[in-house]
């Protein structure tokens, strides 16, 4: 299987994209474009590191992430651009129309990564009133109407949530390949819906992943599909393991002031508890070990989590990626 | 009185020229043609450029035309107006990305967080032209059931939510009839935006009510200037009843050139292709009043001979009524040399427009000879004193 590595952009953490200067230091930077500014240059490190893809997240207190996939796709050739949203954005219709303009402007770059499970509040803030399994139904249908007018003529459709009459996109905005379309989650409804409609399930390290990864594609193979699996990997990797222990600690101070309470990196899985949930420790060799053992379990794409973004991913795309060589070409 | 002039860009595909009559091999609409661009053939394999490529280099030559920017408009064949301002925001520096757009289609909480996220990522450049739809066939390929009076409810409702969403301060609720929010408010990464100019389109009565409460400019398709003035002073008067004040729009295409004979001509050349309108039937097939009206005042032309049947929609001097006919698009535009047609636009200034939205075939060419040659010509509302023909 051929892995793929995917950098997660930045959420809105409060930081600006520039240093504030004294105002005695002459400032020409233009003010307007500061975090479009920021997440274009992490774009290109993907890009120039040779990573996979970005995935712009979903961040009620950040950028739209359509927008940022329309800038970041501009910006670059090679790179798939994920955007996470949910289905009350907008009609699944508008949805595909403006995807289909993405891929042609792109050359067929462009993931859906559509988030189904949303904190109520958070929904509701968004105009969203729908809750628990009735979401996984909206998702379901958003998914079939867009795919239905993506593939289909005369396309009718008439369900509980939308409904469509002599529809279907024209040439050419007809033909390009869908979307990728990436979904998340372990419960129940999560599995159902990805073994009808995603192409990539990603999971997280807590999850069982033997164990889900085993339901799902028992599921996708009863509606005779197949499909791939990604992990969500926070990672800090450095020339050694001492390094990389020293940095975690930094880190973990850093954020919660207290390094008596550092969590040792396991030394066998490289695992660590400080990312505020689990990820990879260790030296780029230990790290790529970690990674070969999760390929070997049926995980092929890595969305990585770093931090900063910008300096961590050129260095895991010219430090990790090069050891892993052999799995990214020679897969079958 | 300042103008704002703006261009078009072609989100339908461009034609080389009006005289290749619907062939808008510019931008992968018809892949098939001799000598089709963006994406174009290179050593037998297609070169890699894209309808977006296009389009950069058509913001481009509006930018340094003297326009402040374009209409991108949308239809169920174009590529998407949003997708291609997140695209070419950080390729421009002035121009303005007006983006037309249906209220049904996005919510408008995620209408307020995508226009936020293009102000910063534009410095402001913003502008909305919020159309309510051309219903029917159309309206129901779009997956939009709501009917046409009802379309203008949920526009006003729509209005509210995003402008409430915009400026709340604080926790923002609304319980409507088509929407709903609890807690929203644009966060503070995207708070504090200008919000973008409303161009408000529709004829109907419904549509200019609805625009009496919205729109900062009531943009309307050129008609015959009676008819036009006419639909203004309706504008103006529900406005008043209302205690505002609406500023006129007028989007037209021109075919200038420098003498009269040879803009007739460009047009007798495309007139005499055969072929079916360039001008997708479905979109005269729905419930629009002001793509009825267009049709319906074409049909009063001038009643030129046989040898001059391009000539019968010139409703009156250099107003003619068959742009549909050569390009996808409304049906009237200004035909003339560049004297008359910045004239007509004098004349248009005279009746109150404040901002006009200008197209031409091709776009990049004619953005850059519309930019030359017409708009040094005009004068700002006071018609010339020479006769023009």
């Amino acid at each position: 299987m051929r892995p793929e590595f995917h950098l997660t952009l930045p959420a809105e953490d409060g930081t600006g994209a520039f240093p504030v200067l004294p105002g005695f230091v002459t400032d020409v930077r233009p003010g307007t474009a500061g975090p479009y500014e920021r997440l274009a240059r992490v774009g290109r490190a993907a890009e120039l590191a040779g990573m996979g893809g970005v995935l712009a997240p979903f961040d009620p207190a950040g950028q739209d992430s359509l927008i940022v996939a329309g800038a970041l796709l501009r910006d670059s050739r090679h790179i798939r651009v994920a955007a996470e949203f949910h289905a009350g954005i907008a009609t699944p219709v508008y949805a595909a129309k403006l995807s289909a303009s993405l891929q042609r402007f792109s050359g067929d770059r462009l993931d859906w990564r559509l988030a189904v499970d949303l904190d109520p509040r958070v929904a509701r803030s968004q105009g969203d009133f729908l809750e628990g399994a009735e979401r996984y139904s909206r998702a379901e249908e958003f998914l079939t109407v867009a795919k239905g007018v993506w593939h289909e003529e005369d396309y009718g459709f008439a369900g509980r949530f939308y409904e469509v009459l002599g529809g279907g996109l024209l040439f050419p905005l007809s033909g390009r390949p869908f979307p990728r379309v990436q979904l998340s989650g372990t419960s129940t409804e999560a599995l159902a819906l990805s073994a009808r409609h995603a192409d990539l399930h990603v999971f997280d390290l807590a999850d069982n992943l033997d164990a889900v990864i085993g339901e799902l594609r028992a599921l996708a193979g009863q509606a005779g599909r197949d499909l791939e699996y990604g992990l969500r990997l926070p990672v800090l990797a450095r020339e050694d393991d001492g390094e990389a222990r020293r940095d975690a600690l930094r880190s973990w101070t850093l954020r919660s002031g207290a390094p008596e309470t550092f969590p040792e990196p396991d030394p066998r899985t490289r695992l660590w508890h400080g990312f505020g949930g689990p990820g990879l420790v260790g030296s780029y060799e230990s790290v790529a070990a970690a990674i070969r053992g999760y390929l070997d379990r049926g995980v092929s794409a890595f969305f990585l989590e770093v931090e900063p973004h910008l300096e961590e991913t050129y260095r895991l795309g010219e430090h990790l990626l090069p050891l892993l060589a052999k799995e990214i070409h020679n897969a079958g | 009185m300042p103008v704002d002039f703006y261009w078009r860009m072609a989100m339908e595909g461009d034609q080389p020229s009006l005289r290749r009559k619907g062939s808008a091999s510019r931008g992968g609409f018809v892949p098939d043609t001799a000598g089709a661009l963006a994406p174009g053939i290179r050593d037998g394999r297609p070169d890699g450029y894209s309808h977006i490529d296009y389009l950069g280099e058509v913001a481009r030559a509006t930018e340094t035309s003297g326009f402040v920017g374009a209409l991108l408009p949308s239809f169920p064949h174009t590529d998407d107006p949003w997708a291609a301002a997140a695209a070419l925001a950080r390729e421009t520096g002035t121009y303005r990305f007006m983006i037309a757009f249906q209220p049904g289609f996005l919510h408008p909480v995620q209408a307020a967080r995508m226009t936020a996220s293009l102000q910063l990522a534009t410095g402001g450049r913003t502008v909305y032209n919020i159309v309510s739809g051309g219903g029917g066939p159309q309206q129901l390929w779009w997956g939009d059931k709501v009917d046409h009076d009802d379309r203008y409810t949920r526009t006003s409702e729509f209005l509210d939510v995003l402008k409430g969403v915009w400026h709340a301060d604080g926790s923002y609720d609304y319980k409507g009839r088509f929407y709903q929010v609890e807690g929203g408010g644009l966060p503070a990464s995207l708070a504090g935006q200008p919000f973008p100019e409303i161009f408000f389109s529709g004829s109907s009565k419904a549509a200019i009510e609805a625009a009496g409460r919205h729109a900062d400019y009531y943009l309307s398709w050129l008609e015959p200037l009676p008819a036009l003035a006419a639909k203004f002073d309706q504008v103006r008067e529900h406005s008043a009843g209302i205690g505002r004040t609406p500023k006129f729009a007028v989007r037209l295409d021109v075919l200038a050139r420098e003498t009269e004979e040879e803009a007739w001509e460009e047009i007798r050349r495309g007139w005499a292709q055969p072929g079916p309108a360039a001008t997708p039937a479905f979109i005269g097939l729905g419930d629009s009043v002001g793509w009825r009206r267009g049709q319906d005042l074409a049909a009063d032309g001038n009643g030129a001979g046989e040898d001059d049947a391009h000539r019968v929609p010139e409703v009156s001097p250099n107003v003619w009524g068959g742009f549909h006919v050569l390009r996808a698009g409304p049906v009237f535009g200004l035909v003339g040399d560049y004297r008359q047609v910045a004239a007509r636009l004098d004349e248009l200034i005279g009746l109150g427009v404040e901002a006009f939205v200008l197209g031409g075939v091709p776009h990049l060419e004619e953005a850059y000879r519309v930019g030359a040659h017409v708009l040094p010509l005009l004068r700002g509302g006071v018609v010339a004193q020479e006769p023009l023909r």
